[in-house]
This record gives C-alpha cells, structure tokens and sequence, in this order.
C-alpha cells in the first residue's frame, strides 16, 4: 500500500514538473508572439534613416537610390517590424534608449558580457557609414554590404559561415559574450534589417563593395619601419584619449554609453581579430577608415598600425577558448592593476573633461 | 603470456557462459543499441565534424572490438564524446569539416592515437601512471559528465539548432535553457517531455523497469508521428534520425599519410596525445569503478590493450576511436546486465538494424532521442556514490574539484586538474602523519620521510620543551627515509630520545617493562599467527 502510494506520488510529481515546464514554455512563447506583433518604438537614430529609406508597408519597394524606374516586391506589416526591431538592435544592443530596456532588444545584452557593447560601434551609422555628400566610405564596415556577401568563407579556418554564424561572432568575440541560438529572434532582425539596407542602397548580392569590411592596411602598405608601441601610445595620448579615455576604457554619461571602450572589461575580447597579435593588418585599417569621427582619413597608415599595436597590448577580457587561467590574469590587469599603478592620474586626465555636443553625436 | 593469447583465451573460456547469459542480456542489449545510435550520430555529426556513418561503425565495429578484447564484465567500449569533441577541437584549423581532406586527417589522428595507446600499454610505468587517479576525483567526473550530457541535449530537446563552438559548458546551458522555454519548438518539446516523461513513469513500475526507455522512445515516435499525420512535416519542423540506408556493411578507409601532409601531421601530434590519453583515462576509471561496485577486479593494462588495438584497426573501417563510455556502462550496471556480453548483442542489434530496420529508425525524432540522453545523464548522478566523499574534507575538495572543472573547463582541463589533485592528495595523505603524545610517549602513524619531517620535529620539540626524555614509538610507521633515518639518529645521539618499535621486541629489552611470562605468552601469539600467514 505504501509502496503504491510513493509510485503515485513519484508519477504525480514527473507529470506535474512536466507540466509545468510546458506552461512555463508556452507563456514564454506568448510572451515573445506579443513582442513579435506589437509596434515598435524605433530610436532616433533609426528612425531618421529608415525614413530616408522610406521603408513602410506595401506591395512595392522603390530604392532612392535606383537611377531606373525599378520596382522591387515590398514589404509586410511583420517585415517593417522586424527591420524596425533590427535596427534598434544595432543601434542600441544594450537596451538604453528602450522604454522597457533590453526586453525591447530580445534580450540581446545576455549574449554581452560588456555592459556598453553595441552593433553601430564598429558598423558606424547604423551600418550605413556616409559622407557629407551621401557617398559611402571605404572600409566603413557596412551591413548592407555584408549581406551582399551573407555567406563567406572563414579566412582562417576555411569553414562556410552563414550569415547567423557571422553576427554569432560579432557577440562572442566583439561583445565578448555568448553565442545567440541561430533561431534566435535577435539574429533574425538583424538579418531582416542588413537585408533592407542592402536593398535600398541597391547593392547587388555576391558583389565586392568598397564599404564591405575593413580596408586592412598591412606592412607593405607603410614605409616598413616597424610597428612602434611608444609612438602607438604618444598618438593615442593626442587623438583617442579623449573620447575613448585614458587607458581606453569609454566613456559613458547618464548610464548612456557615449564612447565605446577599447580596453578594460567592457571591450571586445583577446580572440578578437582587433587584436594586433592575431591579425595585425585589422584594426589599423578600422582606425584609418573610421577614426577619428568625421576627419577620417587624417592618420596616416604608419600611425594606424602604431595606434592599433598600442590598443591591443591594453587590458581586456581573455576570450573563453583561452581557458580560465587567461580569463584570472586578464581580470587581474584590468581590475586590480589600474587603481594600483594610478596609470590614469599620472598622465593627469584622470576625469573625462567635458564633451560637447557635436563630439557626443 | 602474451597479451593476444590471454585475450582469445580469456575469450574462449567466457564463452560456454555467455551462451546462457545471452539471452539474459538479449533486452538489455536491444536497449543499449538504440540508446547508443543516436548518441553515435551526434557525436559524429556535431562534435567531431565527421559524417554520420562514423559514429555508427565506431557503435558496431568499436563496441565489438574492444568488448572481444576486454576481459572485463563491467566493460562497455564504442563513440565517446569527449573523444568526438576532441577530434573536431584538432582539426577545426586544418581543413573545412566533412570534407576529404578533413576525414584523412580525422583518420590519420585516430591511427596516431591508437599508436601512442599501445605505447602505453608496452612501457609498464606509462600504463600505471593511469591508476593514481582516485575515486573521489573519477565520481566527480562521471557527476559532471552526466550534468553536461543533459545540458548538452537542451537545444535538441526543444528542436533547437546546436552551439558547436567550444565555450564553457555551464554558461552555454544557462542560455540554451532560456533559448529553449522562449523560442524553442513547441511541438518538439511536447515530443520531448512525453518520452521524458512516459520513459520515468514506467521506470517506477518494477515489471517494466527494464523497458522504460524503449517505451519512452516508442511513444516519442509515436506521438512525433501523430503529429506529422494531422499537421505535416513542413509545418511541424521536427528533425528525424534520417535514413541510413545507404551505410552498408563495412566502409573501408585509409588514413592520410602523403608527403605534402606530413606538416599538417606533425601539427596535430599533440592532439593525438591528448586524445590517446583522454580515451584510456575514461577506460581505467570507468572499468575500476564498476568493477569495484560490482565486486571485481580487472588489471587495467587489459583495458588499455583492448583500446589500444580497437584504435589502431578503426580508423580502416571510417570510424570514431573507441573507449570505455561512462553513461551506457552505467546504464547496463542498472539494468543488471553483463556489460561484455550486451556490448555484443548490441553491435550485432546495431549492425542489424542499420542493415533491415534504415526506415525504421529514420522516423525517430530528435527530441525524443534528446530526452533518452538526459535520462542517461540523470542516471550517471548517482546520490549513495557521492555521499561517502563528504563525510571526509579532504575527499569532498577534491570530488567538488574534479566536479566543477568538468563544467567550467572541459573534460582534458578535468583530466589535468583531476591528475594534479590526485597527486597533491597522495601526498597531502603521506605528509601528514598521525602524531599522538601520551605522556612522554610519541606515537608516529604514518611515513618519516622529508615530506613529514618537518610535521614531526614540530611536535617533537613541543614535547621536549615540557620534559626532557621522549620515547618515540614508530611502531605504526610504514616507510622512512634516508632523510628520517639521519634525523632519527641524530634525536638519539643528542640523548633526549628513546625508540621503541613493538615489532621488533626491542621495546622489552630496553625496558624490561613487561614481565618475562607476559612477553612468551605474546611472542607464542606472535608465532601463530607468522604461521598462519605463512
């Protein structure tokens, strides 16, 4: 009798465990379905390029850019959503701007171990990067390029990356964090998004553009007289602190991110391509292109590569193939060193001076 | 004798008794085949970057093959995962996955591997460096194991696509649960829970105990397949085993060893170590464990020449390496079977089913197969094996080590922080002798050696500080030094020691502190039983 009875409970208490799993699930998913279909609050960044773009709901899509009388299939009320929500993503990773915070994002600052991370800090201009005149930059990271291209090559590994295993990527090595699902919403939207951006810069799928990735400036593209850490440091010092800080570690305001951090625990991570040990023709040829905002072009490629071999000794984050005992040291030298070493106050600009308006934006 | 000969010997005598037992095992051997399958499948397909037929002979030709070769009852060989996530972890640089290239490789490593395991089983003291790893530190492990096998098959639970890249197992789990209750398939988790859950509720009723999880399997494709009737495949998005009829008999491979891929080669030496070792390190643990909760005993050189040759004929056969698998010789112990014996039936279940039954086996769902690993997981967490080490502080540490390095690094990081810590144990154990002061006696359980001197000498001269003459009793001393030797000799010309070793019967002659009729009546004793051990 009593072993009967602790059967029935034992049954009673998988059925009911089960059970509530599921409803668990269930409201979860509703919870993401109302997501999916209520109206989206864009920021204003986006929304004053996907107006430019004209993006609204209809049968046909027209690109201004389109010299030709083209039309192209348009697009749904769940389409605009989406490339809204895209947008705001790479706008915005970290939930901000959002009136409910990240919950707006699909939660896309779990995948980020940095707490400032976001897409439009590398792919600038919400991954549309142009000039006073509306041209495109070279080597401006841009998204609506690189959807032209969704499924490369891996350059080191030789494996086929989907597009989802691209932007995976981005969150585990440029926010230092976790893979998304690749079922993911978060990727989705973003997908939806660059796919948009492509379509109303009117780029042609499998094409090479200029804007796509990062113009890399190897070795043969200076005078080869070395890559100099000193100098590297006296150029940061006089272009990159500002914004970026003293030992490279952002700057943010109001719990805003305003300038994203180089170093220090809220940077990318050491598996990163930025760094100058693993690829070093990389992050001078982002510097060069994209820096400092609107005088692009001023370093020459010498102070790049100095700059970028500077930036990539700094501080940060060891990345999770590394193991635990990178991980240890590395928080150890962004953490427990700084305040010891007072880096920061000997270079007498420990506290981020004023910043004015046009510099913010 | 020959190793070869004692082996077909070995085999030859269990032969009359594994007739009978077979039909015994008949069941048990059905289940293990259809438990390892899938299991197989992913491994090949998702860890190691190989095609799936890999995994299947490494399920057929593995398991037969070292379960021929390995006397052991408790044994249970074939597609292991941490093997699997080794190979693709090599290889991943070298050459695009399940390409031709990457297959030669994949074989090349396997070769090498089984080549370095033979190495370890012809140099006696490589072989025996394997046994310094304790129980603590094996249970710790098989715990850890279980817990990432379950979190392992979250996203393929809930219909989801797999994280392949390596990262650390605890966070991945964290997000694969939220991914699964927020975006996971619905119908693939109803699939998953009514496995999960008709297979637990059949455990609990003890005439069906054995059948549970061929009937949670049963009723997963059953349910998968209602589904599919009333909504359709396309709508339904559920993943299917797949058809295997095109994998035949015997696939026949030979490994990469042309000139201009001799560098790749060199470069993936250390991969082929690591994974030489990380093979007969979970054969060793795995085979003594058991075989001690079964009451047995099996020299470990037999487990490490079973696997050694298994690997070095493998990679011929477009196969995964082989070793011991923690999970389906845990299975088999519960269900009682005779692990040897079911491993057979098993391959010949497996072999057959991929042969006639392809079609069969194409409709099983994923998640229902998903659900059969986290119960194998579940399994391996076994509360009476762990609740002895923490009872002792020492042997907590290091289970709850060997535990969490499994899930915060992965399973070489556990190997090299488990081997460490047994060291480190061994010899924490040995510097630590068991003083005692009675009176102005000083009792020394336990080794003089340089590592306990300095243990020693403190209490040694506490003592002298309160009376000038000690008498040390090293009576309970297993071994001493040169080192102690000196330091012994020189505490008695200094004059303030005496030893007594009641052993020897020195102690009666210094001090004539027993009578002369107490000291025959022990020393008849004393002679009896030398008689009786003799």
């Amino acid at each position: 009798m009593a072993r009967g009875t602790l059967i029935a409970a034992n049954i009673g208490a998988i059925i009911l465990a089960a059970a509530a799993f599921y409803v668990l699930a269930e409201r979860q998913h509703a919870e993401r379905e109302a997501l999916r279909h209520a109206a989206v609050d864009l920021t204003p960044a986006c929304r004053a390029k996907l107006d430019r773009y004209g993006l609204a709901a209809s049968d046909v899509y027209r690109s201004p850019y389109l010299k030709q009388p083209v039309t192209a299939r348009g697009y749904g009320e769940a389409d605009v959503r989406a490339i809204q929500r895209g947008c705001n993503i790479v706008d915005d990773m970290q939930g901000e701007l959002a009136a409910t915070g990240d919950r707006e994002r699909w939660n896309a600052k779990r995948f980020s171990r940095s707490h400032t991370a976001s897409c439009d800090h590398c792919h600038q201009s919400l991954g549309d990067k142009q000039d006073a005149e509306g041209n495109r930059l070279v080597g401006s990271n841009s998204l609506a390029a690189s959807w032209v291209m969704a499924d490369m090559y891996d350059r080191f590994t030789g494996l086929l990356l989907p597009y989802e295993l691209r932007q995976m990527q981005c969150y585990i090595n440029s926010s230092n964090g976790f893979k998304p699902n690749a079922a993911d919403d978060v990727l989705r939207d973003v997908t939806a998004y660059t796919r948009f951006l492509s379509a109303a810069v009117d780029l042609k799928i499998g094409n090479r553009y200029p804007e796509q990735g990062i113009d890399e400036i190897p070795v043969s593209a200076t005078l080869r007289r070395g890559d100099d850490y000193v100098r590297g440091a006296h150029l940061y010092r006089e272009n990159c602190a500002r914004c970026h800080g003293p030992q490279g570690f952002g700057t943010t305001a109001g719990g805003k991110t305003v300038f994203p951090a180089l170093a220090g625990p809220n940077s990318f991570s050491l598996d990163s391509r930025m760094n100058f040990a693993r690829v070093n023709s990389v992050i001078p040829g982002f510097i060069c292109r994209n820096m400092p905002p609107n005088e692009e072009g001023r370093l020459s490629n010498q102070d790049c590569r100095d700059i970028g071999y500077y930036i990539s000794t700094l501080p940060r984050p060891a990345g999770d193939k590394q193991g635990p005992l990178a991980a240890a040291w590395q928080q150890l030298m962004m953490t427990v060193m700084p305040p010891l070493t007072g880096y920061a106050d000997a270079l007498g600009n420990s506290h981020v001076q004023p910043l004015d308006n046009d510099a913010a934006n | 004798m020959p190793p070869i000969r004692a082996a077909a010997l070995g085999f030859a005598s269990a032969l009359p008794q594994i007739m009978p037992a077979a039909r015994a095992n008949l069941l048990i051997g059905l289940t293990l085949a259809v438990v390892t399958l899938p299991q197989a499948i992913a491994f090949s397909t998702t860890l190691a970057g190989l095609p799936p037929h890999f995994g299947i002979y490494a399920a057929i030709w593995g398991v037969l093959f070292s379960s021929l070769l390995n006397p052991s009852r408790v044994f249970s060989g074939g597609p292991n995962t941490t093997m699997s996530a080794a190979i693709g972890v090599t290889l991943l640089p070298l050459a695009p996955q399940y390409g031709a290239e990457y297959i030669g490789y994949a074989l090349t490593l396997i070769l090498l591997a089984g080549l370095i395991q033979l190495l370890f089983f012809l140099i006696r003291p490589l072989g025996r460096l394997l046994d310094l790893v304790n129980e603590p530190i094996i249970n710790g492990m098989i715990c850890g194991i279980g817990l990432f096998l379950i979190f392992k098959s979250l996203t393929t639970f809930a219909g989801l696509p797999i994280n392949t890249q390596v990262e650390w197992p605890i966070w991945i789990a964290l997000q694969s649960f939220q991914a699964m209750v927020e975006i996971g398939n619905l119908h693939a988790i109803q699939i998953g829970l009514v496995t999960l859950v008709t297979a637990l509720v059949v455990r609990q009723l003890a005439p069906l105990k054995h059948w549970s999880i061929l009937i949670g399997v049963a009723a997963g494709t059953a349910y998968s397949s209602w589904l599919k009737s009333r909504y359709g495949l396309e709508t339904l998005l559920i993943e299917e085993i797949g058809n295997l009829a095109s994998v035949g008999l015997v696939f026949p491979s030979i490994p990469l060893f042309s000139q201009e891929a001799m560098p790749e080669i060199i470069a993936i030496v250390p991969g082929a170590v690591t994974l030489a070792l990380l093979g007969l390190f979970q054969t060793v643990a795995a085979t003594r464990r058991l075989s001690r909760k079964v009451g047995g005993y099996t020299d470990s050189r037999k487990g490490i020449f079973s696997d050694a040759v298994s690997n070095c004929l493998l990679p011929f056969l477009s196969s995964l390496p082989t070793c011991a698998s923690f999970n389906r010789m845990w299975l088999v112990y519960r269900l009682g079977g005779n692990s040897r014996i079911t491993s057979i039936i098993s391959a010949a279940f497996l072999l057959l089913m991929v042969l006639f039954l392809a079609r069969v086996i194409a409709v099983i769902p994923m998640p229902a197969m998903a659900a059969i690993i986290m119960l194998l997981g579940a399994n391996m967490i076994a509360w009476e094996d762990i609740k002895p080490h923490f009872s002792n502080r020492r042997e907590a540490i290091v289970f709850t080590a060997s535990f969490l390095s499994v899930l915060f690094f992965d399973l070489f990081g556990a190997v090299i922080v488990g081997s460490a810590l047994a060291i480190l144990y061994s010899k924490w154990e040995q510097a630590h002798p068991n003083i005692s002061l009675h009176g102005d006696v000083l009792k020394i359980r336990g080794n003089i050696y340089y590592g306990s001197l300095p243990v020693i000498e403190k209490i040694y001269y506490e003592a002298l500080g309160r009376s000038d003459k000690l008498v040390i009793d090293f009576s309970q001393a297993y071994y001493i030094d040169p080192e102690g030797l000196r330091w012994l000799a020189a505490a008695r010309t200094a004059g303030h020691a005496t030893f007594i070793d009641r052993r020897s019967g020195r102690d009666r002659r210094d001090h004539q502190a027993v009578s002369s009729e107490i000291a025959q009546q022990r020393r008849a004793k004393h002679d009896r039983r030398h008689k009786v051990e003799l």
